[in-house]
């Protein structure tokens, strides 16, 4: 009997080193060309997109912020400039107002003036007028005194009823 | 004191194991459990006890091919052949019909047949691990085709699994060893070696089931490829660090010369063995350790081995996972030194002293 200890554990049977060879050379070409390119390449092309859309998305979001920041940039600007406009605004119609009461306070004085001059006016011609009208009632006083005579009570009569006259005058007047 | 008892038991072991199978082998009783049996190839497939299933044995001599369905056909068709231990003893027969005794096919004149390619048990179970990965990896391709993993994620546990392994190996295993300019030549073949490996070592594990890596004739053609992709590929770089090594003093070129040209084909060989050992050491030790129970039924009788019973079923269990992992390390070991090797030789050292 043979050895027993390792009987055909290291022999190489020829037989089957062909079958082996042959099964694994069919196989390893089998496989490669109907099961590993076609899942290798479906991996890589899967792999590329995902990077792809991935450096998409960062660019995307770079041009996003980007936006942003000149929007927020351009809203800066806007409202400066609409709060220059406002300030400007307000000093103009500051200054319009301030024109205006200038105005308005020169156009008061100015009818002011005017009503102080025609008031001095018509005091001077009604000053004008008392004294002729005083004149002529003095003369007319005394021409009736002259024309009553004596009578002193009779001429005090006559004054005070002059002066009541002269009061209805006024009054009536 | 426990210490000395494991040695006491493990040098019994050996020993007795030993006595066993020699005995067994001198007495050739059927009873008897041929351990070295177990690992080694056979032109059946054993289903004990429900079935032994013998295998088409092909023979080619004086420019003829012979088939026949099974040895058992052979023995009783055949003029030609006969088995090699009924060239001196009278056949066997049962039934009718001559029965094999050492499955080793001779001429009558008891001399060898020119090329015996029969179907032995370890081809039948290397390819059934080759249809299975045909059977998992063109659905799957067909799947990648269909768009689904390819302009989607990929769908379901199926295509998750093999997918992470797809890629494992070529992000892990191929453009770590080989570089980013030439993996994707490898990958390929590193890929079909991993999955026809890893399908080989879990079949060791089922019951009836058979490791082919356990075969040196498996693993050597297995090397045989790594060994011949790295030659193919090899860059006029890598040749001359073999026979030329540049940067070194002159003599010491010449002693480099044959220590790298040795180099060309240990590389291929360790991996050739340490496959085939590791994947037949496992099988060896599961079958050790159970026939310790009947051997210590032999030695002690029944009650102890009934009693210390527990131990060894606890311990194969133990051995038996070691054994599923070493099935998976083992393929990812192979696959890892062949895009290693194929790395070093296909790499531009010139472009990496740029560097």
């Amino acid at each position: 009997m043979n050895p027993v200890f390792a009987q055909g554990l290291l022999d190489v049977d020829f037989g089957l080193f062909f079958w082996v060879l042959i099964t694994f050379l069919l196989f390893l070409f089998l496989l490669t060309k109907f099961a590993w390119k076609p899942i290798l390449n479906a991996l890589g092309e899967r792999e590329k997109a995902i990077k792809e859309s991935l450096e998409a998305a960062e660019k995307a979001k770079e041009d996003a912020m980007r936006i942003s920041k000149e929007n927020e940039k351009a809203l800066k600007k806007a409202e400066s400039i609409s709060q220059k406009m406002r300030k400007e605004a307000i000093e103009e119609a500051e200054a319009l107002r301030a024109d205006r009461a200038e105005k308005a306070k020169v156009e008061a004085e100015k009818l002011l003036d005017q009503a102080r001059s025609t008031i001095e006016q018509e005091k001077k011609k009604a000053l004008l007028e008392l004294r002729a009208e005083v004149s002529k009632m003095a003369i007319e006083a005394a021409s009736r005194i002259l024309d009553e005579e004596i009578d002193e009570k009779r001429n005090k009569k006559i004054v005070d009823r002059y002066i009541k006259e002269l009061n209805q005058a006024t009054a009536d007047s | 004191m426990m210490k000395q008892l494991l040695r006491f038991l493990l040098l019994n072991l050996v020993l007795v194991t030993g006595v066993a199978v020699v005995s067994n082998a001198e007495s050739g009783d059927e009873n008897r459990i041929d351990l070295i049996g177990k690992v080694v190839d056979h032109h059946y497939l054993d289903f004990k006890p429900l079935a032994t299933v013998e295998l088409p044995r092909l023979i080619y001599d004086n420019g003829r091919i012979h088939a026949y369905r099974s040895t058992t056909s052979l023995l009783n068709k055949s003029k030609l052949f006969t088995d090699a231990g009924y060239i001196d003893a009278e056949p066997v027969v049962q039934n009718g019909l001559i029965k094999p005794a050492t499955y080793q096919i001779v001429r009558t004149d008891g001399t060898s047949p020119q090329f015996d390619f029969s179907i032995t048990s370890h081809l039948v179970f290397f390819w059934i691990a080759a249809f299975l990965t045909f059977l998992i990896f063109i659905p799957l391709s067909l799947k990648y085709r269909k768009g689904i993993g390819r302009n989607s994620e990929p769908k379901g546990a199926f295509q998750n699994i093999f997918e992470t392994l797809v890629v494992f190996i070529r992000d892990e295993i191929a453009l770590q060893n080989i570089g980013s300019h030439k993996y994707m030549t490898f990958t390929p073949y590193l890929l079909t070696v991993f999955f026809f490996i890893l399908f080989m070592n879990f079949f060791g594990l089922m019951p009836w089931g058979v490791s082919s890596t356990a075969d040196i004739t498996i693993t050597a053609v297995l090397a045989l490829f790594t060994f011949a992709t790295t030659q193919i590929f090899a860059t006029k770089d890598h040749w001359k660090h073999v026979f030329w090594f540049p940067g070194v003093p002159i003599p010491i070129k010449f002693i480099l010369m044959p220590v790298e040209l040795i180099g060309l084909f240990t590389k291929p060989f360790a991996l050739c063995i340490r496959l085939f050992a590791n994947m037949a050491s496992g099988k060896i030790l599961i079958m050790a350790i159970l026939g310790t129970i009947f051997i210590f039924s032999d030695l002690f009788g029944p009650g102890v081995a009934y009693g210390t019973s527990w131990v060894w079923v606890f311990l194969t269990l133990f051995v038996y996972l070691i054994k599923a992992l070493v099935g998976f390390i083992q393929a990812y070991v192979f696959t890892i030194l062949s895009a290693l090797f194929i790395g070093l030789a296909v790499a531009d050292h010139s472009e990496e002293h740029a560097h």
